[in-house]
């Protein structure tokens, strides 16, 4: 796991539903050794702690218990991320050399409002970059979960990976369906199983039809699908992001992420959003061939648009149509 | 902070994240009001930026005028000048041809 380019530190937010296996991954991947220099961060909405148990194998852990990170314990989590980058940059500190923060959340936390909260925290902004979303689906539950909450649904929609959890438990047709239906609101997310942590194979979901999920709101009949806007020659940043926040002032609700790696004369900035927001792009180091390809091509997730309307209404912002 | 209009040094606006240099950042602030002149004539409304003082001035055509420090900033200023919200998806934009 390596550092921001620009010194910030990186921070995951690992979420997902109640009971979904977030601590049991967590503690896995502890136990592996994968975030053995991860300062760890552990939110429940319960009033006691009882994941911090688990998790003693974490460089530092820190719980806060009382209040779920993205509503009533938000203020909490800005002052322990404070107190936490402030430490960090204290002379001979053991948090000298922590790279990465994972953020585990309650289950009943939605990642949108925490990583909103972080952008527009003056001193935050400038420590911590927000690097990957992790949630845990329940193979066994999910399906109910996301038919039932639309809090479970909204996890996964801004997953930037999803880990489905307890395959063991779940019979195959169920895995089966429940992955056709992970696809079908969140197409853009990486998905991977596990048992009790470890990896496991994902069976092959090919022509198993998704489960109707039924509606919450009218708009969430249309379909979340997930498209590329590769930028032509013409596009600069300039105009890109100038085009970008119009979409997102007028249709944030609907574009639900964006991610892509753009050219500028800074170098090439890393830009994520999740619905409204959007993080202080990065500025990633030249790659070689193979990553520069990507370069350019801008991935949208999103519900009530279409490719070429994007392409379409951005010409227009260049000034070529 | 600008000793004119009292915008704090904040850390930039995403938007502003393209340019490195002064020359660069000063290029794209004028290409910025240039694309922003032309995509808001329809809304009745026009934008200044001297490259100078931070942020921009968003002016009807009849004169009223406000400073906007960045574009999330200018995207609520335009919606409540033009009593319309901007939307790039609006046929206006994605179907230039047949739009009124």
């Amino acid at each position: 796991m390596e550092s921001s380019t620009d010194g910030r530190i990186r921070l995951t937010i690992l979420g997902g539903f109640l009971g979904s296996g977030k601590t049991t991954w967590l503690r896995h991947q502890l136990h592996r050794g994968l975030l053995r220099d991860a300062a760890v961060i552990v939110n429940e909405a319960a009033e006691r702690p009882v994941d911090d148990v688990l998790l003693a194998q974490a460089a530092k852990l820190s719980v806060l218990a009382g209040g779920c990170a993205c509503c009533s314990g938000r203020d909490e989590l800005i002052r322990l991320l404070r107190a936490f980058c402030d430490e960090r940059l204290g002379a001979g500190t053991r948090l000298a050399s922590t790279r990465q923060i994972v953020l585990e959340t309650s289950g009943l936390a939605d990642p949108g409002p925490i990583v909103d909260a972080l952008r527009s925290d003056p001193v935050l902004i400038h420590h911590i970059v927000v690097s990957e979303i992790v949630v845990t689906v329940d193979a066994l539950h999910g399906l109910a979960q996301m038919k039932r909450e639309p809090l479970s649904r909204r996890q996964i929609e801004t997953a930037d990976r999803l880990i489905v959890t307890k395959m063991d438990e779940a019979g195959h047709p169920e895995t089966q369906r429940l992955l056709a239906t992970l696809a079908q609101i969140n197409p853009g997310a990486i998905v991977s199983g596990a048992i009790m942590g470890n990896p496991a194979s994902l069976p092959d979901f090919t022509g198993t039809a998704p489960e109707p999920l039924g509606d919450f709101s009218p708009e969430a009949d249309a379909p979340i699908i997930a498209m590329r806007l590769d930028l032509w020659d013409s596009v600069d940043w300039t105009v890109f992001s100038l085009w970008l926040s119009a979409l997102l002032h007028a249709r944030g609700e609907d574009v639900m992420r964006v991610k892509g790696v753009i050219r500028t004369p800074a170098g090439r900035l890393l830009l994520q959003t999740v619905r409204r927001v959007v993080q202080q792009p990065e500025i990633l180091p030249d790659g070689d061939d193979e990553a520069e390809r990507e370069d350019n091509s801008v991935a949208f997730i999103g519900r009530g648009f279409a490719a070429e309307d994007l392409r379409r209404s951005l010409r227009l912002f260049t000034g070529e149509a | 902070m600008c000793a004119n209009c009292g915008f704090p040094s904040a850390p930039g606006h995403w938007t502003e994240a393209g340019a490195a240099t002064p020359a660069d950042r000063l290029r794209a602030r004028f290409r910025r009001a240039e694309r922003l002149r032309a995509i808001l004539l329809p809304y009745g409304l026009t934008v200044h930026d001297d490259g100078m003082v931070p942020g921009m001035t968003v002016s009807t055509l009849s004169g009223h005028h406000e400073m906007v420090a960045d574009l999330a900033e200018l995207w609520s200023v335009v919606e409540r000048m033009s009593g319309r919200t901007l939307d790039p998806l609006d046929p206006r934009f994605t179907r230039p041809e047949t739009a009124q």
